[in-house]
C-alpha cells in the first residue's frame, strides 16, 4: 500500500520518467566537458606532470605546499584583490549613473545606449592592444594630448610604473565592461513602477531620495546580479594582464590566473598550476557565496 | 663426405651471412627510405610552426608551392601560429597524440618547445641519417639528445647592438667600441650630444635576454664554458661571485647612468623600441638577428646607415650567437621517412626551396648555397668571424630549465624599476629558481 503511494507521487502526468531520458545528452556534455577535467584537475594537482611528458609520479601534497609557501598566491592574490575591487566598484557605479541618466526622457538616448554598450563588443584582445597604444608614453593617445596641450607627454607612462600598472589595466576592464552593467541596470530601472515615483514626488522627494529610497531598494536584484557578476570577472582576471603587460612590470600585475598560466605554461609545472587552480578555485567560490550571502540579506533588508 | 658437406654448409651459411650484414651495412649507410615520397602515393603532411605570417609568407605559402611542384603528389599543409597560441596548440596536439608531422622545436632547454624535454618525453625522431645533417653532426651538440640529433636546423642566430652610424659620428664616436669602458664611453658621448644612446622595449620583458646575454657571453662563459653544466651537478651557482652579479651589475649601469631610460622602457613594448630605433630617436638597441629585417627598414629617419656589433666585455668580444630553432619530426607521424626526404630537400644547400629559405632573411647559414650572400649579411659578418675563431656562445636560456630566465628578467626590472630588488637578490632569486624548476 505504502509503495503504491510512493510510486504515485513520482508518476507525473506532465513529467513522466520517459522524460528523463532526453537529459541525457545534456548531462554527458556536463559530465565530459565540465566535471571529467575538473577531477582530471585535481588528479594532476597532486603529480609532477610537467605538460609534455606523461611519465609522471605522484607527490601528494607537495604541489600545494610549495604553492602556499613561495609567496606566488599572496603577490597574485593581493593583485587579483586589488584588481576585483576596482573593477566592481567602479564597474558598477558607472553602470548605474549611466543607466539612470539613459532611463531618463532624453533625445537620442538609442544613440547614447548603443555608443556606452559599443566597448563591450569588442573583444579583450584587440581592447587590450588599442589601450597599449592609448597608454604609450611619448607617442601614445594621451601622451600626444598631454604634449598638445604642453605638458610633459614621456613622463606619462602608466603600464611601465610599478604603483599604477594595475590600475590602468583595470580602467580598461572598467571601459569595456561598465556598458554591460549599463544594460542589465537599465532592465532593472524600466521595471520600476512609474506610479511610485509619481507618489514619491506628490510627496515632495527630491531626485536623490527618488534615487535612494525607491529605485535603488526597487532594483536591489539587478544589483546583487551586476556585482556577482563582476567579482567573479575580476577574480578570473588574465587577459589585459596577459596582452598589455604580460604581467609585468615586475610582478605588478600578475594575477590568479595569469599565475596559474604561467606556472603551466613558462615553468612547465603543470601539477603545480593545477594545485594552484585549485586553491584559486576554492577561493572565488568562498568569495562569490560570502558575496551572494550578504547582497541577498541586504535586499531582504531593503 | 659428410666433412665435405659440412664445411659447404658452413661455406655457404658464412657467404650468406657475409652478404646479409653487407645488406644490412649497405642499408644503415643508406639511411631511411630515399623513395618515401615517390612511392608513398597522394599524402598530406603536416607542419606547425611558430612566428606571425606575413605577405607571401616563407613557411605557410611558398614552402606549400615548392614542395607541390618538386612531388605534385605531396600536399603540405602548414599552420603559423604566435609564440605563446603555438605552445598551447603543441602540446594540446601533442597530449591528444594529433601532433602534425613536422614541428618547430628550439635548442637544448630553451622554452616550452625544447627539443631536449620534448626528446626525453619520446616524442622526437632521430635524424642522424638525414643527408643535411650527417655530415653537421659534430655542430650540432645543442640540438643532439642522447647522442641523436633531433632537430633539422639550418644556421644561427645572433644577439648583438644594433647602432645608427650616421648618430654615432654626430657624437663624435669614430669606431665601434671594442672594450666595455669603450662602449660606456661612447653612450656618454651620445648623451652628451644630446641622443638617447639605448633604446629597449623592457615591458615585453623578454628583452632584458638581448643584453644580458651578451654581457654573460663576454664574463662568464669564456672563464668557465661548462658554468651551466656546473650549475645541474651544483658545482657553481648564480650566486658565486664574479659570475652573474657581475653581468647584472653591468648592465645596471646602463640604467642607472639613464643610457637605457628605465622610466620610458618599462612602458616600451618590443616593437615600439624597434619603431624608435628605425625613426633615429634613439643611438642603439640590443636585438637579434631574426629582427634584423624589421631593424634594417626605413622609418621616420629615412634610410640612414645601421651597423651591428657584439656587447663588448672587459676583456674582449665574444658573441652570443647560438644554433637556430629549427624543425623536428614527430615520433608518432606515419610519414616519418617522407618528412626527412622533404626535409633534406628543404635543406640540401642548393634546391629552390632552400634559395627562397634564405631570401627571408631571417636566418644565417652555415653552410650551403648563398650562405654569404644573404640579405644583412655584411651586419652579420662580425659574429660569424667571432663564431668560426671560436669566441661564440649560446644564449644563457637554452641551458636553463624555462623559467629561470623569467625570474631574473622580473627581478632586475624591479631592481630598474626602483623597488628595493639588489643584485644579491636577483642571483638568489635565479638560483631559488633554477632547483625549484629542477626538483621535479
Amino acid at each position: 500500500m505504502k509503495k503504491k503511494k510512493k510510486a504515485a507521487a513520482f508518476n507525473s502526468l506532465v513529467f513522466t520518467k520517459r522524460m528523463y531520458l532526453f537529459l541525457i545528452p545534456a548531462m554527458a556534455f556536463f559530465l565530459v566537458f565540465w566535471i571529467y577535467p575538473v577531477l582530471q584537475l585535481f588528479y594532476y594537482s597532486i603529480t609532477n606532470f610537467n605538460g609534455i611528458n606523461y611519465d609522471f609520479d605522484f607527490v601528494g601534497l607537495k604541489n600545494y605546499s610549495k604553492v602556499l609557501s613561495n609567496g606566488t598566491l599572496t603577490n597574485s592574490l593581493k593583485n587579483t584583490l586589488i584588481y576585483a575591487v576596482c573593477t566592481v566598484a567602479l564597474n558598477n557605479l558607472i553602470g548605474l549613473a549611466i543607466a539612470m541618466v539613459l532611463n531618463t526622457k532624453l533625445r537620442a538616448k538609442g544613440f547614447f545606449r548603443t555608443c556606452a554598450y559599443f566597448p563591450a563588443l569588442f573583444s579583450a584582445i584587440v581592447v587590450g592592444f588599442i589601450w597599449s597604444y592609448v597608454y604609450m608614453p611619448s607617442q601614445g593617445m594621451i601622451a600626444s594630448l598631454i604634449n598638445l596641450f604642453g605638458g610633459n607627454g614621456a613622463a606619462f607612462n602608466p603600464l611601465g610604473n610599478f604603483r599604477t600598472a594595475l590600475y590602468a589595466i583595470a580602467l580598461v576592464e572598467v571601459w569595456k565592461g561598465f556598458g554591460t552593467s549599463m544594460i542589465i541596470y537599465l532592465a532593472g530601472l524600466q521595471t520600476v513602477d512609474e506610479s511610485l515615483l509619481e507618489a514619491g514626488r506628490i510627496d515632495g522627494c527630491t531626485e536623490w531620495q527618488l534615487i535612494r529610497k525607491i529605485k535603488l531598494p526597487l532594483i536591489s536584484s539587478t544589483i546583487t546580479i551586476n556585482v556577482i557578476l563582476a567579482v567573479i570577472a575580476g577574480l578570473k582576471a588574465f587577459d589585459y594582464s596577459f596582452i598589455m603587460t604580460n604581467g609585468g612590470p615586475g610582478k605588478s600585475t600578475k594575477t590568479l590566473m595569469f599565475q596559474v598560466y604561467e606556472t603551466a605554461f613558462t615553468d612547465q609545472k603543470m601539477g603545480r598550476a593545477s594545485a594552484f587552480s585549485v586553491l584559486a578555485f576554492a577561493f572565488i567560490i568562498l568569495v562569490t557565496v560570502f558575496m551572494l550571502y550578504f547582497l541577498n540579506k541586504r535586499e531582504v533588508e531593503l | 663426405m659428410n666433412k665435405k658437406l659440412t664445411s659447404l654448409l658452413l661455406t655457404g651459411a658464412m657467404a650468406l651471412s657475409m652478404a646479409s650484414g653487407a645488406v644490412v651495412a649497405h642499408a644503415e649507410e643508406e639511411g631511411y627510405d630515399h623513395q618515401a615520397i615517390e612511392n608513398a602515393g597522394d599524402i598530406t603532411i603536416t607542419m606547425m610552426v611558430s612566428g606571425t605570417a606575413t605577405d607571401n609568407d616563407f613557411e605557410t605559402e611558398q614552402l606549400p608551392a615548392l614542395i607541390k611542384e618538386k612531388w605534385p603528389n605531396v600536399t603540405l599543409e602548414v599552420t603559423k601560429l604566435p609564440d605563446d597560441n603555438y605552445y598551447t596548440s603543441l602540446k594540446t596536439k601533442l597530449a591528444s597524440g594529433e601532433c602534425p608531422d613536422i614541428i618547430l622545436t628550439q635548442p637544448m632547454y630553451a622554452g616550452q618547445n625544447a627539443c631536449y624535454a620534448m626528446a626525453e618525453a619520446g616524442y622526437l625522431v632521430p635524424l642522424n641519417d638525414m643527408d643535411s645533417i650527417k655530415d653537421r653532426i659534430d655542430t650540432m651538440q645543442a640540438v643532439t639528445y642522447d647522442g641523436d640529433v633531433v632537430v633539422a636546423t639550418t644556421g644561427v642566430s645572433i644577439l648583438g647592438c644594433y647602432y645608427n652610424k650616421d648618430l654615432f659620428a654626430e657624437a663624435g664616436i669614430e669606431s665601434v667600441p671594442a672594450t666595455w669602458d669603450e662602449f660606456l664611453e661612447a653612450c656618454q658621448k651620445l648623451q652628451d650630444a644630446g641622443i638617447q644612446p639605448i633604446v629597449m622595449g623592457d615591458k615585453d620583458q623578454y628583452v632584458l635576454q638581448f643584453g644580458l646575454y651578451q654581457i654573460a657571453a663576454n664574463e662568464i662563459y669564456p672563464q668557465n664554458p661548462d658554468f651551466d653544466v656546473q650549475l645541474r651537478s651544483g658545482d657553481t651557482s648564480f650566486t658565486d661571485e664574479g659570475t652573474w652579479d657581475k653581468v647584472l651589475e653591468m648592465y645596471k649601469t646602463l640604467y642607472d647612468n639613464k643610457y637605457i631610460d628605465a622610466s620610458q622602457s618599462l612602458g616600451y613594448g618590443a616593437s615600439q623600441a624597434i619603431t624608435d630605433f628605425i625613426d633615429g630617436k634613439a643611438a642603439m638597441t640590443f636585438d637579434g638577428s631574426f629582427n634584423a629585417t624589421a631593424l634594417t627598414a626605413e622609418g621616420a629617419a629615412g634610410a640612414f646607415e645601421r651597423g651591428y656589433f657584439p656587447i663588448p666585455g672587459t676583456d674582449g668580444v665574444y658573441t652570443a650567437t647560438c644554433l637556430s630553432a629549427g624543425e623536428s619530426i614527430y615520433s608518432g607521424s606515419k610519414y616519418i621517412d617522407e618528412c626527412k626526404e622533404l626535409l633534406d630537400y628543404w635543406m640540401d644547400g642548393e634546391s629552390p626551396v632552400w634559395d627562397a629559405y634564405l631570401a627571408t632573411g631571417r636566418i644565417i647559414p652555415t653552410y650551403g648555397n648563398g650562405a654569404d650572400s644573404i640579405p644583412n649579411y655584411d651586419l652579420f659578418k662580425p659574429f660569424i668571424d667571432l663564431l668560426n675563431e671560436g669566441k661564440a656562445f649560446y644564449w644563457c636560456n637554452q641551458a636553463w630549465p624555462a623559467g629561470t630566465e623569467t625570474e631574473m628578467e622580473v627581478l632586475f626590472s624591479e631592481m630598474v624599476g626602483g623597488q628595493g630588488t639588489e643584485v644579491e637578490d636577483i642571483v638568489e632569486g635565479m638560483q631559488d629558481k633554477f632547483e625549484d624548476l629542477l626538483e621535479d
